[in-house]
């Protein structure tokens, strides 16, 4: 028992100095998804802490558990100093309630330099609450075509649905499956419907805002209608070949590189997936169209992605403004392009882009007015279901579901999800 | 509970764990069912029978869902029990060399995990690169090959083929385990009587393996209802929804946040199984003599 001092003496003297060396150095926690910081980044945090001696203890969460941890220690006040999350308006409220929960970045310098439409996927109303550095412009899903098997068939980029689907019969004719789509896989089928986005808005103008404020359905929509029937016409004609509901989007770069099919929705970035994985093929053999249906010509970009919010109850709230600071600096940016092969491409002004030529001109052929957003990203209630759609339309193209029904059921999802969420537009 | 050898108190312990763990949650997600509770929202409402309102309204397809399930409980267990029987059958009687071996060998798929055997079934039954198509074209039996689990007509036959598989061997373990209790001298006495050997497996055979009979039906029914894994692993319900089962779907509200949907439907099934339940275990141990 005579020890019984000296023991309380020394844990005394350890939270003393324990709390001395707190007040010295400061430790942002970040808490993110994986595969959503990167080496680069973490070479920039590296960097960023022998400049100022803010630690960052980066807290990889894996993918399918992050959301619900995320949500609980949002709900019980233990969020990191730093979050990721998914951006995109619905998002942010539902899932991140980000008015409560993350500060409001509205006031910071880099949000001016932020691309006008990522911005606005971090915003909810009025008030930018995160800064999101993700290759959106570089996974903008457009048909890959191989120029190779065009040239041979004397092919043309079609810019019509009657022309893609005259592609298709021809390609279909000299027996060259015009279509990989990996249906097997639950969700890359789906992309043919809501990153038509941009169409549906060119037809019907305020169509995204409508649908948000409940005045208007899926179902009503004929160009949606119109997308779908092609899309399983396209099915029914058997442009994606025999194995299509078996397909897997792992076997993308095999398919296009092998030459059995023509065309692919892919990134923009495919090519070089697939030069990767095939070093024998020329990333310049593939060219770039948007997906036809409905007549599209406008380019779908989603401009959601990993974002980095600062948690509104952090004690170092000036640090990580501090860190985000240091990360928008064109440097930093230019850094994260040349030294990460996933991030060719960042939603800032004045940075060189790690694109092919062909890429960026694919790119720099779409004006402003002929860019729009897609509706996962500009339409609420919809990307939660995507694996819902995507069931829904494999049931559509086995014959067990009618286009209409498809849009239908979209719509009974959206309203059950809305009023779960108590959302005012869709009252009680 | 005759038995006063011990005191009541030893079994305290066990029946405050099991009711902890196993009874409370039961009655909880039942209480659940009839509220709102889901991923949105932190407030928990009282919705009544709205829940299962949406489960039997026949507008989403928990129906077929249903049907589904007692669809693949039916045939599984008709199923294995033919072959579990015929195979433990040939294993007591018919097969005199090796058949330990053999016996080791159709228990093996037992013990594998479910997902590891999906994921094998996946690519042996994959239309274009699968083993079972190349096979029958090797052969020219080209007609054979088929779409196994993405043609809509024979997905579920084909889960419930691989389940077949996977599951025979432990039905047959029990089965040969009652066929060994059968004295030899029932079948001597028979067969000099001249009873066939048809007559010997209807009049012997069956109605003193009914015990086991019935205890593996118990077990294959309980399985059957609450199967998830090897559908979720093989067509995750598709294609479209054609395969799609009770806990598949369960599986599915919980991830999309509608929890109190996803208990109703689970309590449904817990509700069906326990009065099913009921009803066989009334059956099994009803006196031998009365039976």
């Amino acid at each position: 028992m005579k020890k019984l001092p000296f023991i309380v003496f020394g844990l005394v003297l350890l939270l003393v100095v324990g709390s001395i060396q707190a007040q010295t150095s400061v430790t942002l926690t970040y808490m993110a998804s994986q595969d959503w910081v990167h080496d680069a980044e973490m070479e920039l945090g590296a960097q960023f802490e022998q400049e100022t001696g803010i630690h960052i203890d980066y807290q990889i969460i894996p993918s399918d558990q992050y959301f619900t941890l995320l949500q609980t220690r949002l709900n019980t006040g233990e969020a990191t100093d730093i979050f990721g999350g998914q951006s995109g308006v619905t998002d942010l409220i539902v899932n991140y309630n980000v008015e409560v929960n993350a500060v409001d970045l509205t006031d910071q310098a880099w949000v001016e330099q932020m691309d006008p439409l990522v911005a606005a996927q971090a915003t909810v109303n009025g008030r930018v609450y995160g800064l999101t550095l993700w290759n959106t412009l570089g996974t903008t899903w457009v048909v890959n075509y191989n120029k190779t098997i065009f040239q041979e068939n004397n092919l043309s980029v079609p810019t019509t649905y009657a022309e893609f689907r005259s592609v298709c019969e021809t390609l279909l004719g000299v027996g060259i499956i015009p279509l990989f789509e990996p249906v097997s896989s639950g969700w890359h089928h789906v992309l043919w419907f809501p990153e038509l986005g941009p169409r549906y808005e060119e037809v019907t103008p305020g169509l995204a805002e409508a649908l948000n404020a409940n005045q208007t359905t899926f179902a009503d929509d004929p160009t949606m209608l119109t997308v779908l029937e092609q899309l399983n016409e396209l099915y029914t004609m058997g442009c994606f070949g025999d194995n299509v509901l078996a397909d897997t989007y792992d076997m993308t770069t095999q398919a296009l590189a092998s030459g059995d099919y023509a065309m692919s929705v892919f990134n923009l970035t495919g090519p070089q997936s697939i030069a990767a994985d095939y070093p024998d093929v020329d990333p310049d053999n593939f060219g770039y169209f948007v997906m036809p249906l409905a007549d599209n010509q406008n380019l779908n970009v989603n401009p959601a992605g990993p974002t980095k919010f600062i948690y509104s109850g952090s004690e170092h709230i000036a640090e990580a403004q501090q860190y985000f600071d240091f990360l928008t600096r064109p440097e930093s940016l230019q850094y994260l392009i040349d030294h990460d092969p996933t991030m060719p491409t960042l939603p800032f002004e004045g940075l060189t882009y790690n694109l092919l030529p062909s890429q960026q001109a694919f790119l720099e052929s779409f004006a402003a007015e002929n860019r729009g957003t897609v509706y996962q990203t500009a339409v609420t209630y919809v990307n939660p279901q995507w694996m819902d759609i995507g069931q829904d339309l494999t049931a559509m193209f086995i014959g067990d579901m009618e286009p209409l029904d498809v849009l239908m059921s979209i719509d009974e999802r959206r309203a059950q999800m809305a009023q779960a969420a108590s959302d005012p537009a869709w009252g009680e | 509970m005759k038995n006063k050898n011990y005191p009541f108190y030893f079994t305290i312990a066990a029946l405050a764990l099991y009711s902890v763990f196993v009874v409370l949650p039961g009655f909880m997600g039942i209480a659940y069912s009839f509220t709102d509770w889901n991923s949105y929202s932190t407030e928990v409402n009282f919705v009544g029978l709205d829940n299962f309102r949406i489960i039997f309204s026949g507008a989403e397809n928990y129906t077929d869902y249903i049907l589904n399930t007692l669809f693949f409980s039916i045939t599984t267990i008709v199923l294995k029990t033919l072959i579990g029987l015929g195979l433990a059958l040939l294993l007591s009687s018919g097969v005199r060399r090796f058949a330990h071996l053999y016996r080791t060998i159709i228990y093996l798929p037992v013990v594998l995990p479910t997902i590891a055997v999906g994921l094998i079934f996946r690519s042996i039954l994959n239309p274009r690169t699968g083993i079972l198509n190349e096979f029958f074209r090797a052969v020219g039996l080209d007609s054979l090959a088929q779409g196994w689990l993405v043609n809509p007509d024979i997905a579920m036959l084909s889960i419930i083929g691989v389940d077949t598989w996977k599951g025979v061997g432990y039905i047959m373990v029990i089965l040969l385990a009652g066929l060994q209790t059968i004295p030899q001298e029932y079948y001597e006495a028979a067969q000099i009587d001249g009873a066939s050997s048809f007559d010997r497996l209807r009049f012997i055979t069956l109605p003193l393996l009914m015990p086991a009979i019935t205890v593996v039906t118990v077990l294959n029914l309980l399985y059957g209802l609450r199967v998830f894994d090897i559908v979720y692993v093989l067509t995750g319900g598709g294609p479209g929804y054609t395969t799609d089962v009770v806990f598949t779907a369960v599986f599915d509200e919980f991830s999309k946040g509608r929890y109190g949907v996803g208990t109703a439907l689970s309590s449904v099934l817990f509700i069906f199984m326990t009065v099913i339940s009921f009803f066989i275990v009334r059956r099994l141990t009803r006196n031998p003599v009365e039976a």
